[in-house]
């Protein structure tokens, strides 16, 4: 990992930039029989100026992986692209691999290609997913021009389909995570919200893999059937 | 506390070592430690009865540390074939050391209790931390035990600030017994014992038979006798004017020991023996406590002596001085509770003896306790619960002879109180007519209280089934005990109704182990006694009056349960160490009550205590809960 970074930012500093680098990204992975349980998922939360696609802009993304059930705090993103308050050109780039990479002042487009790199094409989920996937989308349009879709799951999706029995007396991360009793660490910092939305998403696995949902695409068709009755509820 | 380190790390990296800051042992490690933690820790999820670990699974490859929830060790009981819950984890402990260390399978089932989070290291990044922090590790080999050990530290160094350095009470007698002791044979003239003595500038001479146990000790004091009362020529032999059968304890018995019986029974030198009777040295009260002012042994004797009711009055204040010291000597909480006991007894004989000198009621009794101070548990804080067992003689009715007792009974009962030992709010002393009884009474008064077994009645179980002479003969209460014993053991009803009762207190945790403060003290505190202490006295006196367990003391109930394989010995062991430690933290609540010249009260503030010490009280009130379950199993409550 460490190594392919390394090895990535050595030819973006040689000159040769993202398009090269773009060419070598893994490509993403659709839902298919992956078991639950041997799984490397993301989960990412962004912080952005404001709640409008079309306007606002992302200006920091954090995410943890899961693998094979387990957080592992050797594998996350805790990324602030831009603070309003600081000049708009520097970029602080912090992560968990270790203070050799950390330097300050990383284009977006660096940056991006790292987020890229790291996760690896493995499916993303996020809590009310759509609003990350198309900040994430479009950023990675405007800065890359890259457009290939990922797999994304909506864990504000996948509580509701799993405790259908649970009042967690709203449809918020706070409500879900309430409910469990789990925190953030930091409020509104995108990584310490990632996390929480993957503690919740352990709980979620865990509980898919009592109802004898075990893979990946299992898991995607019960939600795809949960949204269809709640459509139906509807009409 | 950030460190230039925690800004380089990432916020989730940083909530972990911030997490990990709040708990021991990592709340002693270095950050770089604690960063090495943190940056290796993975983070998993156990929904509520999710097995976390089984000793199934093969060799523990992971060091886990609860973030959230609980895990409960589980293990099938080999007398009764059922699952019992052994231990419990909670937030901010680790598991499974010894497994880990060992490279083996955990030998417990371990199974999450309620939906559970859990940080955990592979073993990799485990025995880099293991091989880094020398706190890590400490810990890791010597598990809770080495917590313990931080906490009894402070409360013994808190005492020490008033008291200066001496030599622990730990120490075993050999430590002190003088080798080659200075011995004689029975025929020796006194003259020549008396130069032997002189020539070896000590106070006492052993007088031992052929085989070299000792049959008799000689001492200055002796010699005084001798000499101011003429009462044998220094020519005779020494066997005259030894005292005979001198007191004698093994090497094994530690100085604590030896204070104790000095401090009992006046004496100021001791023999040791070994394991075949044979004198090896003497001890004297010099030699225990050359190197400290503690002068248990004294002060004993000066109240033991004390020729009028003000000085016993004036020396209370010394006990208080003297408990000081015992615990930043080394004592631990049960040793203290047995001096406080001990001094007490001698104030109440003293107290006794002075009346029976200006007014003796002129009939044989033996003064009864009850309570804690029946049990030998009496702490600074204590009231009066005692009564009379008389024998009648010939031809005084048994009413004419409470009607003798009653006054003397009344004076004592006040002038007790004048030293301190509050009058008994329910009237239960010696001299209540209902409480001034002879055998036939008491034994009529026990079948009652027995076989009549009213809630009033097991409300004062806890006073009258722990009881004990202070004063007087002994054979008595012997009998009137064996009686009710027999009575008990025979009445399964009575057990069960006993037990039932024993579990109106519970130990003040609530169903998410936060504390449950008591209802009837300021707000947020805990009653140590009623509500920490009290579970587990009154749970064990049900199992030891059902196994005819003679002593009073719980902690000696505890070891003779453990014994007729009643208990388990690590259960007795693990109930022994928090009902210590429960009763070490009220005692050093009261000291510094006294300290602040405030009332001493037996609640406290948990949030007043340290991490550690509010780790460990919980662990302690755990331990009360398995206790309790363990009556409700036994009599299917």
């Amino acid at each position: 990992m460490l190594e392919r970074l390394q090895a990535w930012l050595n030819r973006s500093r040689s000159g040769r930039k993202a398009q090269q680098a773009l060419a070598h990204l893994p490509a993403p992975k659709t839902p298919q029989a992956q078991p639950l349980t041997d799984l490397r998922l993301i989960v990412l939360d962004l912080e952005t100026t404001g709640l409008n696609p079309a306007k606002d802009e992302v200006i920091a993304i954090g995410a943890v992986a899961i693998n094979g059930q387990r957080i592992a705090m050797d594998d996350q993103f805790d990324l602030i692209l831009r603070r309003p308050e600081l000049d708009i050109s520097e970029t602080v780039l912090i992560h968990g691999i270790g203070p050799e990479a950390l330097t300050k002042g990383h284009e977006t487009e660096d940056a991006l290609l790292h987020l890229l790199e790291w996760m690896n094409g493995d499916p993303i989920l996020a809590y009310h997913a759509a609003f990350d996937k198309k900040f994430l989308e479009k950023t990675l349009r405007q800065t890359l021009a890259y457009s290939q879709p990922h797999t994304w799951l909506d864990v504000a999706e996948l509580m509701p389909a799993l405790f259908p029995d649970a009042k967690p007396g709203g449809h918020t991360l706070d409500h879900w995570s309430a409910q469990f009793g789990l925190a953030a660490s930091a409020r509104h910092h995108a990584a310490a919200d990632a996390l929480v939305t993957a503690e919740l998403t352990l709980i979620a696995l865990n509980r898919a893999g009592k109802a004898g949902l075990a893979t990946l695409s299992e898991l995607n068709r019960k939600l795809r059937d949960v949204r269809r009755l709640n459509s139906l509820k509807r009409l | 506390m950030t460190t230039p380190l925690d800004r380089e790390l990432p916020q989730n990296t940083r909530a972990v070592i911030g997490f990990l800051r709040e708990h021991a042992p990592f709340s002693n490690m270095d950050d770089a430690h604690l960063a090495h933690f943190a940056e290796h820790a993975s983070l998993q999820f156990f929904a509520d009865g999710d097995v976390v670990l089984s000793p199934a699974e093969g060799a523990v490859d992971r060091f886990y540390v609860v973030k959230q929830g609980r895990v409960q060790g589980e293990r099938v009981s080999e007398r009764t074939g059922e699952t019992e819950t052994t231990f419990e984890i909670s937030q901010g402990e680790c598991f499974p050391l010894a497994a880990l260390i060992g490279e083996r399978p955990t030998r417990t089932l371990h199974r999450a209790s309620g939906d559970t989070f859990c940080l955990s290291l592979d073993h990799d990044s485990f025995v880099t931390l293991f091989a880094d922090s020398d706190t890590f590790r400490d810990f890791c080999l010597r598990g809770v035990s080495s917590l313990l050990d931080q906490v009894n530290q402070r409360i013994q160094s808190g005492a020490m600030a008033s008291i200066g350095h001496g030599s622990s009470l730990d120490t075993p007698l050999a430590r002190y017994a003088l080798r080659n002791p200075i011995v004689c044979s029975p025929d020796t003239p006194i003259r020549k014992a008396v130069s032997r003595m002189h020539d070896n500038s000590v106070g006492s001479i052993v007088v031992t038979d052929d085989n070299r146990h000792p049959i008799g000790i000689f001492t200055l004091r002796d010699l005084r006798t001798v000499v101011a009362e003429s009462t044998a020529p220094l020519d005779s032999p020494v066997s005259q004017v030894m005292t005979p059968e001198p007191c004698c304890l093994p090497a094994t018995a530690d100085a604590f020991e030896a204070a104790m019986l000095m401090a009992e029974h006046h004496f100021a030198h001791l023999c040791v023996k070994d394991a075949d009777n044979q004198l090896i040295g003497v001890v004297s009260e010099r030699d225990l406590f050359s190197l400290q002012r503690v002068d248990l042994v004294h002060l004993a004797r000066t109240i033991g002596t004390a020729t009028h009711l003000r000085t016993l009055v004036s020396l209370r204040s010394e006990v208080s001085r003297l408990v000081d010291s015992m615990l930043a000597h080394g004592a631990d909480s049960g040793q203290v509770v047995k001096i406080i006991t001990t001094l007490n007894d001698v104030t109440v004989r003293r107290v006794l003896e002075l009346n029976l000198k200006r007014h003796a009621p002129g009939l044989p009794f033996t003064w009864l306790t009850f309570g804690s101070e029946g049990r030998r548990e009496q702490t600074l804080l204590t009231d009066q619960d005692n009564g009379i067992l008389f024998q009648a003689p010939a031809g005084v009715s048994e009413s004419q002879a409470r009607e003798r007792l009653l006054p003397f009974a009344d004076t004592v009962n006040h002038e007790l109180a004048e030293c301190g030992f509050t009058l008994c709010k329910g009237n239960i002393m010696a001299n209540n007519p209902k409480l001034c009884l002879s055998q036939r009474e008491w034994d009529d008064w026990f079948q009652q209280f027995i076989d009549a077994a009213t809630p009033k009645n097991l409300m004062y179980s806890s006073i009258f089934l722990d009881m004990r002479a202070v004063f007087g003969p002994i054979d008595p209460l012997q009998s009137l005990l064996d009686g009710v014993l027999g009575r008990i053991s025979a009445n399964p009803l009575f057990q069960k109704m006993l037990a039932e009762n024993a579990l109106n207190r519970r130990p003040p945790l609530n169903l998410f182990r936060g504390f449950r403060y008591a209802s009837d003290g300021e707000p947020h505190t805990l009653d140590l006694k009623r509500q920490g202490l009290a579970p587990f006295v009154e749970s064990i006196r049900v199992f030891a009056l059902a196994h005819q367990v003679e002593s009073a003391n719980t902690l000696e109930r505890l070891d003779a349960l453990a014994d007729k394989g009643v208990f388990d010995r690590k259960d007795a062991s693990a109930w022994k160490e928090a009902y210590s430690l429960i009763q070490a933290i009220r005692m050093r609540a009261h000291q510094e009550q006294l300290k602040q010249q405030k009332p001493l009260s037996n609640f406290i503030n948990p949030d007043d205590l340290n991490p550690l010490d509010r780790r460990i009280l919980r662990e302690s009130f755990r331990q009360a809960q398995r206790l309790q379950q363990k009556l409700e199993v036994t009599y299917q409550l």
